[in-house]
């Protein structure tokens, strides 16, 4: 992310949120912690329905790193309704095991938005955890890109709506690799051995390397999935792979700790304003392309207020802003024109604003069903060493 | 209860029960309750035999148990070859800087665990100084580097846990009463016999007692090896954090954490056995 005089305060805290990855860093907090959001949830499910809020407010949950500062208080000022943003979902499974049991019993989670990747908010919808978007209170929906607005997982986009986009490809520091990457087959040159990370996240990274053995993500099989875990076993174990991260792996790779990481667009761009040359590349064979979508649970009293801040966020002039900070790409209509205003050097960049050549090559993952999932996701954790 | 009854005369035979009551109650609901729980789980869905979980614990995470206690054990050996010197030359030597250098024991303790682990990563870096140091008298392991190596997650182990052995053996040779070691040198001994024969097996309940709070969190531990290692070092910690927050298979988790309890309940008596300290264990 870009320095903002804002952010001093958060510093060691952004720091080890960093070092641990946000995909990680809430299972080690909450661990040591004894569960605190759980515990709360327990409690107040304890006490019962909640009395409806005399201070009108919406709690949202978000992944680290992925608002602007001046957002939050700007939504406070122009609606009157309080918000309060917490960055505690930092990994999909992760948050799901926290939040699965009272949600299955209706009990509150005191969250009214949180912002899940895809698999995951298809997985929300499917077990019944949300609730339809008040349309009345969001009116901007209509701003919505045209190539989002049927989603298997959510048609018609009655549950949920995308925060960002982003894509999952190579991320390197051509100074450690010594040349330029093209391809999936360069995160397993030998002459990286020891200096490669790939991220935990199963869709982005099996996604890459079935794409690298000539297979297609969006229809896989269960071969093709044991064929991919194989290699990255084999790989893991010989050493070349040094780990599987989530985004912890940026500050390695401008560190020069590791030279080539199965990367997410979004970070890498955050890092170019401190190390320039840090380059990010959607592989000749293919890159996977991911949305984080807001979702109602459907234990939230509040679905209107929900609604209003989406309404908020998908103003094109409000995305930008948030898109200058946390620059993923926006699902919001007329987006670049706004940021051509404020961030113009980040308007042209090819990772907030697509070419039409990356686009298509982007895969986003098949769905799967439930036996086929917790299958992939044994191969996975078998082939990562976890 | 008749006997209490009986011998405590004027006493109310429950006083000793309602004192006990609050200890009880916990242990009851933050550690039989949670216990049971998990062993059920352990025993799997129905669909399963019981000892599935268990099977798999041993076939397919046995390298990860194995590693676990290695780690730990090496750990808690570089930490008694450190710590027993330290220890001693503060509780003997160090006249009035004493209650200062214990303090600089436990001044770490005031940044948090994670804070300092991650410090690491940052003094190993590939190119620091450390590495670069090594690299020129020809010490790097094989591997070319040290962060995410065995090497790493030992030394953060250590290093982490150094502290619980310090304090302990300091305790116990600080008990010690030098009259004994007088009296050890009155009977010709010199200071390796006076040593060897008087101030070490006093001291012996100060290293069983620093070698558990090292070894058990160490043995658990799993930080270390996800900061400072790579996939190949995981250990076992790491493995239950993933089964139950990333895969969800349950009986397995909980399986490998009872595995993981009952080794180190019968590692931590046949150790506190063979050093004839059973009763302070």
């Amino acid at each position: 992310m870009k320095k903002d005089p804002s952010y001093s305060e958060q510093e060691l805290q952004a720091m080890v949120r960093r070092a641990l990855s946000r995909r990680q860093f809430l299972g080690r907090t909450a661990m040591a912690a004894g569960g605190l959001t759980l515990g709360s949830a327990f409690l107040s499910a304890c006490k019962g329905k909640e009395a409806a809020p005399v201070v009108k407010e919406v709690r949202i949950s978000n992944w680290p790193l992925y608002i602007d500062p001046k957002t939050i208080p700007d939504f406070e000022a122009a609606t009157g309704i309080k918000a309060i943003y917490t960055e505690d979902v930092n990994d999909n499974n992760e948050f799901f095991a926290k939040v699965d049991e009272p949600l299955k019993r209706g009990q509150s989670i005191d969250r009214d938005i949180v912002v899940l990747t895809d698999w995951m908010a298809g997985r929300f919808i499917k077990l019944g955890y949300t609730q339809a978007i008040p349309v009345a209170a969001f009116p901007n929906k209509a701003n919505l890109v045209d190539h989002l607005t049927n989603v298997g997982f959510d048609p018609g986009r009655a549950h949920s709506v995308p925060w960002m986009s982003g894509m999952a490809g190579i991320g390197y520091n051509p100074k450690a690799t010594g040349r330029e990457l093209t391809s999936v087959a360069d995160l397993f040159d030998p002459k990286f051995k020891g200096k490669v990370t790939m991220l935990t996240e199963m869709r982005d990274t099996l996604g890459l390397v079935m794409l690298g053995e000539g297979k297609d993500p969006a229809a896989c099989t269960t071969a093709d999935a044991t064929a991919a875990c194989a290699k990255i076993k084999q790989y893991r174990e010989s050493g070349h792979i040094r780990g599987f991260t989530g985004n912890d792996y940026a500050e390695d790779l401008a560190a020069g700790n590791i030279a080539v990481a199965v990367a997410w667009s979004g970070d890498i761009q955050g890092l170019a304003a401190d190390n320039p040359d840090l380059r990010w590349i959607a592989p000749k064979e293919g890159a996977m392309l991911y949305s984080d979508n807001m979702l109602i649970p459907k234990t939230s009293d509040r679905a209107e207020l929900a609604a209003t801040f989406m309404n908020y966020c998908y103003t094109p002039a409000h995305s930008a802003q948030i898109v200058a900070t946390a620059p993923y790409i926006s699902p919001v209509k007329g987006v670049g024109d706004e940021l051509v205003k404020i961030a113009p050097a980040l308007a042209s960049s090819p990772l907030v604003n697509v070419p039409a050549d990356v686009s298509a090559r982007l895969r986003v993952f098949k769905w799967l069903e439930d036996a086929e999932d917790q299958e992939f996701n044994r191969l996975f954790q078998d082939a990562i060493g976890a | 209860m008749a006997g209490i009854a009986a011998g405590g005369g004027r006493r109310s035979p429950v006083a000793p029960y309602l004192l006990v009551a609050p200890g009880v109650l916990w242990l009851l609901a933050f550690y039989v309750v949670p216990t049971v729980t998990l062993a059920r789980t352990s025993f799997g869905p129905a669909d399963a035999a019981w000892y599935d979980g268990y099977q798999r614990a041993f076939t397919v995470y046995g390298v990860h148990l194995g590693r676990s206690f290695g780690y730990a054990l090496a750990a808690t050996l570089v930490c008694v070859l450190l710590g027993y010197p330290l220890a001693y030359a503060i509780a003997f030597r160090a006249g009035k800087y004493k209650n200062f250098l214990l303090g600089l024991v436990i001044l770490p303790f005031f940044t948090t665990f994670l804070v300092r682990t991650f410090a690491w990563k940052t003094i190993l870096n590939d190119g620091g100084i450390v590495v670069q140091v090594l690299g020129t008298i020809g010490m790097l392991p094989e591997e070319g580097r040290l962060l995410n190596t065995v090497w790493a997650v030992i030394g953060g182990l250590s290093y982490n846990f150094l502290p619980f052995m310090i304090l302990p053996i300091y305790v116990s040779l600080e008990k010690i009463d030098r009259k004994l070691t007088e009296a050890a040198n009155d009977l010709y001994c010199n200071a390796g016999q006076a040593f060897r024969k008087v101030v070490l097996p006093l001291s012996m309940p100060g290293v069983l007692a620093g070698s558990l709070l090292t070894f058990i969190p160490a043995t658990g531990d799993f930080i270390n090896a996800e900061l400072l290692g790579s996939p190949n070092q995981k250990m076992l910690g790491s493995v239950i954090q993933g089964q139950f927050l990333q895969v969800r298979d349950y009986s397995l988790a909980a399986s490998l954490s009872f595995v993981l309890m009952v080794i180190i309940t019968i590692m931590v008596l046949l150790y506190a056995r063979a050093l004839g300290t059973e009763d302070l264990a």
